[in-house]
């Protein structure tokens, strides 16, 4: 299986602040991945460097092999449809189309404006008239138009409403279904992007946290409840993500490493919402530390 | 990517041009009736082997002279307007993130982004001082007002082209650098306005070594027709300036007599004892070499402003 996207100990540092570190995923071709992380935890700035528009501060990013950079070959290889849909607000969808044609090498207009028409989304009218959800279509489309190869969506759903949402995932997955498109696509809700996606990148507090195939995540993840007992004692030989304490019961989230050996735990499988959110959440117990990727041995 | 400029830059294009024949159709119309009249003066002249106030022939078309002398603002409202917002909207709206994944690199981007507001400018600029330098040659031949002098130096020959070019480098600096609108397009006047007065004020009536002429103390004595006088001074054999006259006890003893000389015979002697009245002045004649020293100097501060705003955007992050 070829590799869209690869980074090691990518990081970038805005003055003192890191807004991204020790970032190291690894993405198959193919695949819709989901990006998701709290606010702040550097999804922007992962997608920026993916895209070529911002250096990174240390380690190395390829896509599809290339380091991403001011050339032609790799400019026509992505798509990238930033935070808040930036558009030319006073051109329309027409006058879009007709950039992305005078822009790019490779340009399907024809797709484009039957995608939009089949949207009933004006072409003529200028793009600040259109509605955020009809917006945030228009810069898919122009993405898309570019026939990439890899296809970076920052945030596209945050602002819209739930119906906008989920007609914006829908043509999302239509796209992603046919060819070998790897998209990666970012949100601060997991919710947004489970049913669409087969690839989970999570980062919290700057760092890569998980990374890899969603079953494969589901399937490394357990709930242990058993009487309550010292987290510490109780977490040896578990890769502990979150404690939580009764008076009478111990509730742990774990990855896996091996079988769980002690029989006075019940194990129960867990949604991937709630490994999500153990991960981001404040009882986190590795928001500090990075995690390599899960799952099979690529 | 001409496309590109072309598309969201062209009804500012139209207005410009609909401006440029506005004003053009004006001063022809104006500029027609001056030639008439000074050739009709000129006749008159001829045919009464002396001229008169030559200077009061054109005194009547104020409002006219008063739009030509507000051309002096057109490369100021040019870049304020049209060339500060030009990248300072696009990082303000983010659009830039769009223009910079297509696939064209960014430099290449940069290139025209920059190249066509320049030559837009530039030629709008020439297309100005032409028609101002046209519609004053009437004014100029006469030598009122003076060519050297502020506003009607700055609105004909090359430094109007060079002053456009300057407001536009330097709006797409303050944009480069500020990438917001409203700081760029303040940052273009400050900076505009500030180094135009400045330049205008004190460093131009000394781009070239003034004339320097001596007369007799307080005779009535001028610098030659046309000319940028600098100073008009009655100075002494030390070199104090006594312009504004002399007291009795600065009087040379000599000088003194009874009190009741004439004022020739005064002032003779006192051009003995070394008082003198001092012309500095730069005569008509400099005009091209001064246009030429600071549409240079403008055009060489317009050069390092749009290397600045390379840095700055293909150095920085998006």
């Amino acid at each position: 299986m070829s590799v869209a996207i690869q980074t090691t100990g990518l990081g970038k540092r805005y003055g003192s602040v890191w807004a991204l570190r020790d970032c190291s995923v690894s993405v198959p071709r193919g695949h819709v991945s989901a990006l998701v992380g709290p606010n702040g935890a550097g999804k922007t700035t992962l997608l920026k460097i993916l895209a070529g528009l911002s250096a990174p501060s240390m380690g190395e990013a390829w896509v599809l092999g290339r380091v991403p950079g001011q050339t032609g070959e790799f400019l026509d290889s992505i798509g990238y449809l930033a935070q808040d849909v930036p558009l030319y607000k006073r051109l329309s969808t027409d006058d879009h189309l007709g950039l992305g044609a005078h822009l790019n090498r490779h340009w399907d207009a024809s797709a484009a404006r039957a995608r939009l028409a089949a949207l009933r989304i004006p072409a003529d009218r200028p793009v600040a008239t259109l509605s955020g959800g009809q917006r945030a279509q228009v810069g898919l489309s122009l993405a898309l138009a570019k026939r990439p190869e890899v296809l970076l969506l920052d945030e596209p759903v945050a602002a819209l409403d739930p119906l906008a949402r989920r007609e914006f995932l829908a043509s999302l997955t239509e796209a992603a279904a046919d060819g070998d498109l790897s998209v990666i696509v970012s949100s601060h809700l997991l919710h947004d992007l489970e049913r669409v996606c087969d690839h989970l990148i999570l980062l919290a507090a700057s760092r890569t946290q998980l990374c890899g195939g969603i079953d494969d995540v589901l399937a490394a993840h357990r709930v242990l409840v058993g009487p309550r007992r010292d987290v510490a004692d109780a977490g040896r030989g578990l890769t502990v993500i979150k404690a939580t304490q009764t008076t009478r019961q111990t509730r742990l989230l774990v990855r896996l490493d091996g079988p769980v050996l002690d029989p006075s735990w019940a194990v129960t499988e867990v949604g991937l919402e709630d490994i999500v959110l153990a991960y981001m959440g404040e009882g986190s117990m590795l928001a500090a530390s990075p995690l390599t990727a899960i799952g099979p041995a690529r | 990517m001409n496309a590109l400029v072309w598309r969201l830059h062209r009804n500012q294009a139209y207005i410009a041009g609909a401006a440029l024949a506005a004003l053009g159709a004006l001063l022809l119309i104006t500029g027609i009736t001056m030639t008439r009249d000074y050739h009709a003066f000129l006749a008159s002249c001829a045919a009464a082997r002396s001229c008169g106030h030559a200077g009061q022939l054109f005194a009547g078309d104020g409002a006219v002279t008063s739009l030509v002398n507000a051309t002096m603002a057109v490369p100021l409202l040019c870049g304020l307007f049209r060339v500060a917002p030009l990248l300072a909207r696009e990082f303000e709206d983010g659009t830039h993130n769009l223009a910079w994944t297509q696939g064209v690199t960014r430099i290449r981007w940069l290139n025209h982004t920059v190249l066509w507001p320049v030559l837009a400018a530039a030629g709008w600029g020439a297309a100005m001082a032409a028609l101002v330098s046209w519609w004053r040659h009437p004014e100029n031949a006469v030598g009122a007002p003076v060519r050297l002098a502020t506003f009607t130096f700055d609105i004909q020959g090359i430094v109007p082209v060079a002053y456009a070019v300057f407001a536009v480098a330097l709006g797409i600096a303050a944009g480069a650098l500020f990438r917001r609108v409203l700081p760029a397009m303040a940052a273009t006047f400050t900076v505009f306005t500030g180094l135009r007065f400045l330049i205008a004020e004190y460093a131009r009536p000394h781009y070239l070594t003034p004339v320097s002429r001596s007369f007799p103390p307080f005779s009535d004595n001028a610098a030659p027709h046309g000319s940028l006088v600098l100073s008009n001074a009655t100075l002494g054999p030390d070199g104090q300036d006594y312009t504004a006259g002399l007291g009795f006890q600065q009087v040379p003893a000599a000088c003194r007599g009874n009190g009741q000389q004439a004022a020739g015979q005064l002032n003779s002697c006192l051009a003995s004892h070394g008082f003198h009245t001092q012309i500095l002045y730069q005569p008509a004649s400099r005009f091209w070499a001064f246009q030429g020293i600071e549409a240079g100097i403008f055009i060489v501060l317009a050069a390092a402003l749009v290397a600045v705003a390379y840095r700055m955007v293909l150095a920085r992050d998006a």
